[in-house]
């Protein structure tokens, strides 16, 4: 039976490994934690830490809820919801589904994935697509996602490239999080946002109101144009665009992101330190006469500060008459706006990693981000399995009846991840409950 | 829902006849009174079997009238006279009460419910029907008067909630950033006197996306200036809801033998055909044939994914999808396919191609799994579709080449500057089948003005036609 499954995905298989992302190897550094993990002892072989994270620290309960929208009798936001795994050996699975939470859990525990994504919520349960004609096996909703990497920041940053990430350039994610969240919720109405680390190099959001999991391709092409602003390949050294007065959403994330472009531009990342830097910031403006000016008095003058620069190329541009004045704050905005992957966001079939992951190559966990304080989020700090077991060893054996109905999980480095995510869930019951109470007005 | 005909006389006109000096205007106001009409309820009076097929095909050739228009992008005075011509003589609407203009919005309303039947079985016919009549609505929209507008969009009960006064003001400053460029002084008068709506995002997701209007915790604030964009979006977003319950009611409907093979016969009109969907295909080509035939008569997209594979030996999967079927409908049989691809995939080895690739093969053709023999993928579906990423070849050139490329390509391929400029003019416009169309043009010399390409096979039947006829030495049916 299994064998009938792989080659009928088979055609698939090809397409959808391209589409799971296994990472850029990482490049040594001295003492990164982020480093490949290596197997030390027996007691830290991956295998059995994974196997431990799923028997004991992975929260079924609240994950069930969530992707339920109740805490109760399975609903077909569950049942009918595309599970995919990738498993040890590289076997990906598509189209599997579940009929409730003791079923999901047994089947976790059984394969132990390397990885889980979640998919739509189709017409009919994926596992028994094919008992159907073709065409009535759909997608009918799914959250509005987003996935915001890194490596599409490679081009501005100057502390690492790839699969690395620090303290200096996870700012860039902060600044992310900051714009997105506000956008959604201000300019769309968005609510039951959840942000989550994505392991190593990014974050995801997930936004889970009913609203928003309606929305059809269109209506996510929609809001995920609304929010982008950096548009051009490698070719193009211009990036962002925009009119002399900006629209109240976008003068909003400016007015988020702009304190941070002398701290973290043009300090931490230095972009205007060496000529190769510069250089990329320069090419930006199209009047030659200024970019030979800036070229030559940055080269001269080397004890110029950052920020000093910055002034002599904004005192440039105001004085040209060759560029506008707001191609200054379009360079910011090229600097510090999020940058976002939008082929993620406009397919409703589209499947993205599972809250709660491990990531094979960091071994953290894909937890929960509170957008509220997301400045102190520390993606070097975010608990690995190893540290997760270590914890767990160190328990007290002889725990007393009342300390043993807590979950394990709350009793490790998880718990106040675990937390974001309840609050999360509540809110989200709370508004379904709401919902069915006062009978649906959908009168926006 | 739409009732079966009788074939007796005309009840409705004899009725209408009895009236005509009495009761005519307010019938007119009752039943018609607008030339708009949002076809939002079917026709209950009954009608001819004449008239069910009449009124049919002559809306269809207004259709085809717009989308000929339309396609080959002419500009709008010229777009205006084509589109009124076919409509005067097929389908008038006039304003003027000396026209019978009961009998005009009837066959209108009729005309377009009898269409709705025959294009609504697939996707494809139902996103070219709704296509064209969305053209048509907006034609007559922008056609109709300030007055007459304002009075049918009223009773179309759009429920749009017009902004007030106050809440105006309250949000003047964001409504103010958000004015259309193109006012560039006096933006605090324009935003006073425009009537704005409050709409759910989801109305215009064209405006969001552009960014093109101030939007508040889920509200869309609209000024009237894009009201033609409202409409439309409503139009379209309800015509698509309705086509598709039709879609549904239709296997009861096709019960009366009489309607069948007239809704047949106006669905044949379309050129939405299907091609390679059959079971068995019978063709002659043979494996070796397979380059060449491709070579001299296949479209860019396809030639670029023959050249991938020869170049490579290999393909990746939606190239293999797009390339194969497109193989199939020119009459590439199961076995043949086999022995074409194991060829081309030379690097493989035995156990390799059969493991991998063979099953794949089999599948298209409805002899594996489902057992659905798929067709060729459409113009619209290539590029709407799956777009190409590194180390891909599929998808249409025009669309998905980087502009410097598709030009090194045109070039390559021998059109002449003032060619390549025409075709990446259309191109800046995204008119990519205009494009391939006009392509084909200049690569066949002498047979010009064809419709515009829909699918790829289409563009393959009509090289392999003016191939035979060049050697025939007769011109082609040229349209003048």
């Amino acid at each position: 039976m299994f064998d009938d499954f792989l080659s009928d995905d088979d055609a698939m298989l090809e397409k959808n490994l391209a589409s799971v992302q296994l990472g850029t190897p990482d490049r040594q550094q001295h003492g990164d934690p982020l480093r490949t993990f290596k197997v030390t002892q027996a007691d830290h072989d991956p295998v059995l830490l994974l196997r431990t994270f799923y028997q004991r620290l992975f929260p079924y309960k609240t994950f069930y809820s969530w992707l339920n929208y109740s805490n109760a009798e399975p609903t077909k936001t569950f049942t009918h919801r595309e599970f995919s795994f990738t498993l040890a050996n590289d076997i990906y699975i598509r189209f599997q589904s579940f009929n409730d939470l003791p079923a999901f859990k047994k089947e976790i525990e059984r394969l132990q994935p390397v990885k889980m994504d979640l998919g739509a919520i189709y017409t009919i349960r994926p596992k028994e697509r094919k008992t159907v004609n073709e065409k009535a096996f759909r997608p009918l909703e799914k959250e509005f996602v987003l996935d915001i990497d890194m490596t599409d920041y490679d081009e501005i940053r100057t502390c690492c490239t790839g699969g690395d990430i620090c303290h200096k350039c996870w700012t860039f994610m902060t600044l992310a999080i900051k714009v997105i969240d506000a956008c959604l919720r201000d300019d769309f109405g968005f609510q039951h946002i959840l942000w989550v680390y994505s392991g190593r190099r990014g974050v995801h959001c997930w936004v889970s109101d009913e609203r928003a999991r309606q929305m059809d391709n269109e209506s996510r092409k929609a809001v995920i144009g609304y929010m982008e602003v950096i548009k051009g390949g490698a070719e193009v050294q211009r990036k962002v665009k925009l009119m002399k007065i900006l629209h109240p959403s976008l003068e909003r994330s400016y007015k988020t992101i702009e304190p941070y472009f002398e701290s973290l531009i043009l300090d931490q990342q230095g972009v205007l330190d060496t000529k190769e830097e510069w250089t990329k910031m320069v090419s930006i403006l199209s009047d030659a006469n200024i970019r030979d000016q800036l070229n030559n008095e940055w080269s001269n003058n080397p004890s110029l500060s950052g920020a000093e620069k910055w002034d002599q190329l904004v005192q440039a541009v105001h004085q040209s008459r060759n560029e506008f004045d707001s191609i200054t704050r379009d360079i910011q905005l090229q600097y510090l706006y999020p940058r976002l992957d939008s082929n993620v966001s406009t397919n409703i079939n589209h499947l993205l990693k599972s809250p709660f992951c491990v990531h094979p190559k960091t071994q953290r966990v894909c937890v929960p981000i509170d957008p509220e304080n997301c400045d102190n989020f520390d993606p070097l700090a975010v608990p690995t399995l190893m540290t997760l077991n270590d914890e767990l060893n160190k328990l007290a054996m002889g725990t007393s009846d009342s300390e043993r109905k807590i979950p394990d999980y709350k009793k490790t480095s998880l718990k106040p991840y675990i937390d974001i995510f309840e609050n999360f869930v509540n809110g989200l019951l709370k508004e379904t409950q709401r919902a069915k109470r006062d009978q649906p007005d959908h009168s926006w | 829902m739409f009732k079966s005909k009788k074939s007796r006389t005309n009840r409705f006109a004899a009725v209408a006849n009895q009236h005509v000096s009495v009761g005519r205007d307010s019938m007119l106001d009752s039943e018609y009174p607008f030339r708009l009409n949002m076809y939002l309820d079917p026709p209950t009076d009954e009608i001819t079997i004449e008239e069910f097929e009449i009124f049919a095909l002559d809306r269809l050739q207004v259709l085809k009238a717009i989308e000929s228009a339309k396609l080959r992008n002419l500009n709008d005075e010229q777009f205006k006279k084509d589109v009124q011509y076919a409509v005067d003589k097929y389908l008038p609407m006039h304003s003027n009460t000396a026209f019978d203009l009961i009998s005009e919005r009837r066959k209108d309303h009729i005309s377009h419910f009898v269409l709705r039947l025959a294009y609504c079985r697939s996707d494809e016919s139902r996103e070219w029907f709704l296509r064209q009549e969305a053209a048509l609505f907006k034609y007559r929209l922008l056609e109709e008067n300030v007055k007459d507008r304002s009075a049918f969009l009223e009773s179309a009960k759009l429920d749009w909630h017009v902004v007030t006064a106050e809440q105006k003001q309250a949000i003047q400053n964001q409504l103010e950033r958000c004015v259309p460029l193109k006012i560039k002084h006096n933006v605090k008068e324009y935003v006073e006197q425009q009537t704005y709506f409050e709409v759910p995002f989801e109305k215009v997701p064209s405006l969001v996306r552009q960014r093109a209007i101030y939007l508040h915790q889920g509200k869309a604030y609209v000024p009237m200036e894009h009201q033609t964009s409202l409409v439309m979006e409503e139009f379209t977003s309800r015509l698509e809801s309705m086509l598709v319950a039709t879609a549904k009611a239709l296997p009861r409907l096709e019960e009366d033998d009489r309607l069948k093979p007239i809704l047949l016969n106006v669905e044949k009109q379309y050129v939405g055909k299907v091609y390679g969907a059959e079971q068995v295909v019978d063709g002659d080509l043979t494996a070796a044939n397979v380059d060449g035939a491709v070579e001299q008569h296949a479209p860019l997209c396809m030639r670029t994914l023959h050249d991938a594979l020869v170049q490579d030996k290999h393909l990746k999967h939606s190239g293999r999808m797009q390339f194969g079927l497109f193989l199939k409908a020119i009459g590439l049989s199961v076995d043949q396919a086999l022995l074409y691809w194991r060829m081309a995939f030379s690097k493989k080895t035995d156990d390799e191609f059969q493991k991998n690739y063979a099953y794949n093969i089999r599948h298209n053709y409805g002899l594996e799994g489902r057992r659905v023999s798929y067709g060729a993928y459409s113009c619209s579906k290539i590029i709407k579709g799956d777009a190409p990423s590194a180390g891909d070849h599929h998808g249409c050139p025009f669309r998905h080449f980087s502009s410097g490329n598709l030009e090194a390509r045109l070039y390559k391929d021998k059109l002449l500057p003032n060619q390549v400029r025409d075709i990446m003019n259309l191109i800046q416009g995204s008119h990519y089948q205009l494009a391939c169309t006009k392509y084909f043009e200049f690569t066949h010399p002498g047979h010009d003005r064809i419709d515009t390409i829909q699918h790829p096979n289409a563009y393959y039947e009509l090289s392999v036609a003016s191939a035979a006829e060049t050697e025939q030495g007769e011109p082609m049916d040229v349209e003048r």
